[in-house]
């Protein structure tokens, strides 16, 4: 249980380099708060609000008192150890939140302080930085931090000052990643936001990987079949049809769109993988494909069948910057942004 | 601490060994627990990837972006293949509802973090170079764990010279030099892959007299 305590008029609850795991609440009278400002020197003085607590940081970070608190008229103090402490605001969480943000305002000027100090501050703004640790990356050869770092680039600054630059060298460095690498794609996806109308694509992607088993004689059957199938949830045969169609050339007006229905089949049948290396593959084949938005948004579906939000998101998120605000695909998109921020899966 | 995480395995994602978490300038919206693997936190500086610490399970990163809309300050690479729980502000409230504890716990870390800025703050501002790199050994010894016999002040260090360059924000060749003093006024002792201080007493009576001046 707290304790309650009453100081004298003129004690000193404890000095600023003590050791102590106690915590305080003020209840009643008057307290002050000496400290020694890091950067100038200066005494700070600071009176303790009634309510408020004192000695938290020391006790729960295990190190030397901050400051000295002084008792400038008789008052009474609320004394917690650590385990007290915790007990209180675990059953009062709103605390914890308030307490976080102080610190975490605390936290971040302190650490602006020394960056300062090593000449590391703000020197470089975000959009710049960023651009320049992709840079970094695809000068070392990681390629793929490169594309990732680049990537980001692209899907925060669509139009920056770096978009061109960015765009050329996350392209060049999804080449030097092996193309069964799913992060390549960002290097497909980068060509899109590509300003060169004059730039030729990279070597050509292997025709889909088959996967679900092979084709049957299905032939004779055609895409609009198929696409029949696919719209009565028989994904499996429609992607047996899609593929075939794709394999013999069969339909080369439909060759394109038969890629992308084999895709959106894959998403559906749950082979996330699969689906995901399969519209890496398309988009890098096609990169003004009339589908390439909704291929994004199945490759984020992929995603997030995968159970990796974070992955999603960034494909949600670009889908976001390409297309129209009320594009059908970009109000699924929004939908599909919601439920990731959502609890639900 | 021991909890029962169960009940999040819908936030848990996954990396693979390579893969970037997140970017330094990125615009930061979730903070990530570790539940297994390792993931090291890296700074490019100049031309070089610097390792600034590496995360193990049980230990939270990305906590900044958590109250404040600010750039990420470090890139976070998954060292091994890792396990992570990723929160963000809609899903922060289920946490605190969920488990407080590990909100408090991200509390404690903070007030440490907030301790160890101020400590390194204390360390750039000296202006004696000696002092600067004693200090870091004061620092150092500060973090570790207490010696057994208290009655001994001679502290062994595994730190390279380069990770005492970095928190004295000192050059390598500079701390090498000062080191080369320290061993010739007999304070240190540098053996393969450690740095012995002979008597930390006798480094903190120097800084604290450099520190007065």
């Amino acid at each position: 249980m707290p304790k309650a305590t009453q100081y004298k008029t003129n004690s000193v609850i404890y000095f600023q380099g003590d050791v102590g795991d106690k915590i305080f609440i003020l209840k009643a009278g008057k307290i002050l708060s000496k400290s020694t400002d890091i950067e100038t020197k200066e005494e700070i003085n600071e009176l303790v609000a009634p309510g408020e607590f004192f000695g938290v940081k020391s006790a729960l970070g295990r190190y030397p008192r901050d400051e000295s608190v002084m008792v400038l008229a008789d008052s009474e103090v609320l004394l917690f150890t650590v385990p007290e402490f915790e007990q209180l605001v675990l059953s009062n969480t709103r605390i914890i939140m308030k307490m976080l943000k102080v610190f975490s305002n605390q936290l971040r000027r302190m650490h602006g302080k020394v960056q300062n100090l090593i000449g590391k501050g703000q020197s470089k703004d975000s959009e710049s930085g960023l651009y320049s640790i992709g840079e970094y990356y695809f000068t070392n050869r990681q390629y793929k931090s490169a594309v990732h770092a680049l990537t980001r680039y692209l899907t925060l600054y669509p139009a920056g000052k770096y978009a061109v630059e960015a765009s050329g060298l996350a392209r060049k460095a999804g080449q030097g990643l092996s193309r069964t690498d799913s992060t390549a794609l960002f290097a497909a996806a980068a060509q899109e936001m590509d300003d060169e109308p004059d730039f030729s694509p990279p070597s050509p992607a292997p025709v889909a990987a088959p996967v679900v088993g092979s084709a049957d004689p299905v032939a004779a059957k055609g895409f609009f079949e198929a696409v029949a199938l696919a719209n009565q949830e028989k994904y499996l045969d429609a992607f047996k049809i899609f593929q075939k169609l794709v394999s013999t050339n069969a339909d080369p007006e439909h060759a394109a769109k038969a890629e992308f229905e084999m895709g959106r089949c894959l998403v559906h049948l749950k082979k996330f993988d699969e689906a995901i290396k399969h519209l890496t593959a398309l988009i890098q084949k096609y990169p003004k494909h009339p589908d390439l938005k909704d291929a994004l948004f199945f490759i984020g579906r992929s995603y997030q069948g995968k159970n990796d939000r974070t992955w999603a998101r960034n494909f949600f998120n670009k889908i976001l910057n390409l297309a129209h605000e009320d594009e059908p695909v970009a109000v699924k998109t929004r939908k599909a942004l919601k439920e990731l921020d959502g609890s639900q899966e | 601490m021991s909890l029962d995480l169960s009940v999040f395995n819908r936030f848990a994602v996954t990396r693979s060994a390579g893969d970037i978490i997140f970017c330094e300038f990125e615009p930061g919206d979730a903070f990530y627990l570790i539940q297994t693997g390792k993931v090291k936190i890296v700074k490019i500086v100049g031309d070089v990837e610097k390792t600034l610490d590496i995360l193990n399970p049980g230990e939270f990163f990305g906590e900044m972006a958590l109250l404040e809309e600010a750039p990420r300050s470090a890139t976070t690479i998954a060292l091994t293949d890792v396990k992570l729980l990723e929160f963000n502000r809609a899903n922060f409230e289920v946490l605190m509802q969920g488990q407080p504890q590990i909100v408090l716990n991200l509390l404690k870390l903070f007030s440490k973090r907030i301790y160890d800025q101020k400590r390194r703050f204390m360390i750039l501002t000296l202006d004696d170079v000696q002092a600067r790199v004693a200090d870091v050994f004061l620092m150092l010894d500060e973090n570790g764990a207490r010696p057994m016999d208290l009655t001994d002040n001679s502290r062994t260090f595994a730190n390279s010279v380069e990770d005492i360059a970095h928190w004295a924000g000192l050059s390598v060749s500079k701390v090498s030099e000062v080191l080369k003093q320290f061993v010739n006024q007999r304070r240190v002792d540098i053996q393969p892959g450690k740095i012995i201080v002979k008597n930390i007493m006798d480094f903190t009576r120097f800084v604290k007299s450099k520190r007065q001046e």
